[in-house]
């Protein structure tokens, strides 16, 4: 019994945090997440599947790496460190359900080699309580409108859910960017009334789920954890009444409660990830309880983060509002809180 | 990361389970509701079970086989207290013994004391409390005034403990006593002291939940032999250092399992009268998935046991989140369940599962001991978090 990674995990750590802080820190990517319409440049995407982040489930003779749960919450939590722009779970996400229905080993391969992009599109309404919009299959054909589809103008497929499953719709469709708090989001509203492909039944979507916690959390952990080592750094330079802020209790507890809220988060990201791959009976609880402490810890923290910043947390010059961005974006998708909550009831019979 | 038990650890648990499920007659919570329960027969009760648990084997799990224990790991010892929790065992009488004393004089005292207090310690014949914390000494230990002057082949103690849990039932206290005012740290030794001795009184204080279970310790001018002296004089902080280092441990199981338990009552509760929906149902919700995260940070920790780590500083981090979540958890069931929620054991209608209002209550009281939740803060800033102290 472990709770340390193992030492390919590791190395697979090193590496990521090698590669992304020295080709994606902030202030490399800051100009694609303001102003690129894909939201992450070209080069840099090519080279994150190069890496084989993109392939890191899909299987070898797709171009993947056949790797767990619990490599993709190394990479996420990598990419959450430095703020990754970009589709990367999206598409991570998108590919295992592909993989899963079978069938679709062609695009799988462009997905895996970075030349091909594939989403899913899941939302059905923009407002909670909206009544939802009913996204229908029938005769070979989808229709309806689709919410919140995350870098859906430069996706090549979608992954499109419907009540009788999944279905593969093939590009173009009409895009309209929908842009939100988090600049570098490309979230849009897309009108499908396209041909499709049936995936499988709705139950093909499960384990796209669970890997979505998984991923999710573990990107989450990356930021919070990035937001909270800034704020330690940061009240051990910043002076005030002629001392260092990080000398006062108030700041220290406050860092106290960052750190339990990070390393909670940690506890519970990477059992759920350990209980994915091992297929343990805990697993539905423990990726709904992950995701959706994740969600609250990351915010909690992001804002803590800027709080003990001050003036300088609430700018745009500083970092961390991609990170404090980033949070809520992380928390109001991949399964929101609110669903999470509901999937940890019915984890236990409720 | 492997999470699975090893197949030791695992039969470990599958017998300690089977034992209890053999052994364990009641639930702990119905021997509480029994209209003739009495603070002496629960107490007895204690007593009985923790002697049944010691011939079974299952007492000092992490003592040495030579001196009763099992000579087990932190690792076997979190994984019985996680099955007493889920068993709903009677709490260990003599646990203030046992946990923090038992492995004090274990790695301090000399062979003659640990052949005069261990064993009658384990049988629960005599039964330890605590005299750390004083009226001006709290989280501020080191500001202890409680004094013991060497006169002849004696220690003459003066002063007062407080807050002694157990003490109206022990028979012995294991204080920290200062020996040199001038010095803050090397200025305290540890020592043992019977409480029958002449100038020792012992005064029951109530608690919020109307029970004695801790008490006021006065000692005037109170004779107690120099061979009740544990280690060298000045040495009482190094060795009280020791045994708060066995308060940690995965003790975030343990809480998971009784916690968890509590938490799907409350939801079984709320949706017996309709009323697991709406906000009830997302706070009953989060509670699970708090209990849940929590439950995680107890399985790191017991891996971490399993591979050999010692947990430092960071189990200060456990401490406050379930400290702080039993807390939270309480008041949410309390306001989910209505005033039926505060009503006594003893009252017609209360629950018959849960003794939700002695929970409430008694959830205040772990954010205060073995360190508060500001204490432990502290230690974060400043151990792991490398911050100055002011």
């Amino acid at each position: 019994m472990q709770f340390d990674l193992s030492d390919d995990q590791q190395l697979l750590r090193q590496s990521t945090r090698d590669f992304l802080a020295a080709e994606a820190p902030v202030e490399k990517t800051r100009r694609a997440m303001e102003d690129d319409p894909r939201g992450i440049e070209e080069s840099l995407w090519r080279q994150v599947a190069e890496m084989g982040y993109v392939g890191l489930l899909l299987p070898a003779g797709v171009g993947g790496q056949g790797l767990g749960a619990l490599e993709l919450a190394v990479v996420l939590e990598e990419a959450g460190r430095v703020c990754l722009p970009g589709p990367l779970l999206d598409v991570v996400l998108a590919a295992s359900v592909l993989a899963e229905a079978g069938g679709q080993e062609a695009l799988l391969r462009e997905v895996a080699a970075g030349t091909a992009r594939v989403v899913i599109a899941r939302e059905d309404a923009a407002f909670a309580g909206e009544a939802p919009t009913r996204t229908m299959l029938a005769g070979g054909r989808v229709k309806g409108t689709k919410h919140f589809v995350p870098f859906a103008a430069s996706a090549d497929a979608l992954v499109v859910t419907t009540p009788d499953g999944p279905c593969l719709v093939r590009g173009p469709f009409p895009v309209t960017p929908t842009p939100t708090l988090d600049h570098a989001q490309r979230f849009a509203t897309v009108t499908l009334d396209q041909p499709a492909t049936r995936l499988g039944g709705p139950a093909l979507l499960e384990p796209a789920d669970r890997l979505a916690a998984v991923g999710a959390g573990a990107m989450l952990l990356g930021l919070m954890t990035k937001a909270f080592e800034m704020s330690h750094a940061y009240v051990q330079t910043r002076e005030a009444f002629k001392r260092p802020i990080g000398t006062f209790q108030v700041i220290q507890h406050r860092l106290a409660d960052m750190l339990m809220r990070v390393e909670s988060t940690r506890s519970a990201v990477y059992r759920a990830a350990w209980c994915v791959d091992a297929g343990d009976e805990a697993t539905a609880l423990a990726c709904a309880s992950a995701k959706a402490y994740a969600g609250d810890a990351g915010r909690f923290v992001c804002g803590e983060a800027i709080q003990v910043h001050g003036g300088i947390g609430f700018t745009w010059e500083l970092d961390l509002h991609w990170y404090f961005k980033r949070t809520k974006t992380l928390e109001q998708h991949y399964g929101s809180t609110e669903e999470r909550l509901e999937a940890a009831l019915a984890a236990v019979g409720y | 990361m492997d999470l699975h038990l090893e197949p030791r650890h695992l039969a470990f648990r599958d017998e300690a389970r089977a034992w209890l499920k053999a052994n364990l007659s009641r639930p702990w919570r119905e021997s509480l509701r029994d209209p003739a329960a009495t603070e002496d027969g629960l107490m007895a009760l204690r007593r009985r079970f923790q002697n049944t648990l010691h011939a079974a084997g299952y007492l000092g799990m992490d003592w040495p086989t030579a001196w009763g224990g099992r000579g087990a790991t932190e690792v076997e010892k979190a994984i019985l207290e996680a099955e007493l929790a889920a068993a709903d065992a009677p709490p260990i009488l003599n646990s203030l013994g046992i946990s923090l004393l038992g492995p004090a004089l274990i790695h301090h005292a000399s062979e003659a004391q640990r052949r005069r207090f261990l064993p009658p310690m384990l049988a629960a014949e005599e039964i330890w409390c605590q005299g750390f914390s004083e009226p001006g000494a709290g989280s501020d230990l080191a500001a202890l005034k409680t004094s013991a002057v060497l006169d002849g082949d004696h220690f003459v103690v003066n002063g007062q403990k407080v807050w002694t849990t157990f003490g109206p039932w022990a028979d012995w206290i294991f204080t920290l006593v200062r020996t040199d005012p001038k010095d803050r740290y090397g200025g305290i030794s540890f020592l043992l002291i019977k409480l029958d001795t002449p100038g020792v009184t012992v005064r029951p204080l109530r608690q919020i939940t109307g029970e004695n279970e801790f008490g006021e310790v006065f000692f005037e001018d109170a004779r107690v032999p120099k061979e009740n002296l544990v280690g060298q004089v000045g040495e009482g902080w190094r060795i009280a250092m020791t045994v708060l280092m066995y308060e940690r441990g995965a003790a975030s199981l343990g809480h998971a399992e009784r916690f968890g338990r509590d938490v799907l009552r409350l939801a079984a509760a709320l949706q017996g009268n309709g009323r697991l929906t709406g906000a009830a149902r997302e706070k009953v919700a989060r509670a699970l998935v708090e209990n849940e995260v929590m439950r995680a940070n107890g399985i790191r920790t017991l891996a971490n046991f399993a591979s050999g780590k010692v947990p430092g500083a960071e189990s200060s981090i456990e401490k406050i989140f379930w400290s702080e979540f039993d807390r939270r958890f309480r008041e949410t069931a309390l306001d989910l369940l209505g005033p039926g929620g505060q009503l006594l054991r003893t009252s017609p209608g209360a629950a018959s599962d849960v003794d939700w209002a002695r929970e409430f209550l008694w959830a205040r009281a772990g954010t205060i001991y073995a360190g508060s939740s500001e204490v432990q803060r502290n230690i974060v800033s400043k151990r792991v978090l490398g911050l100055p102290q002011a």
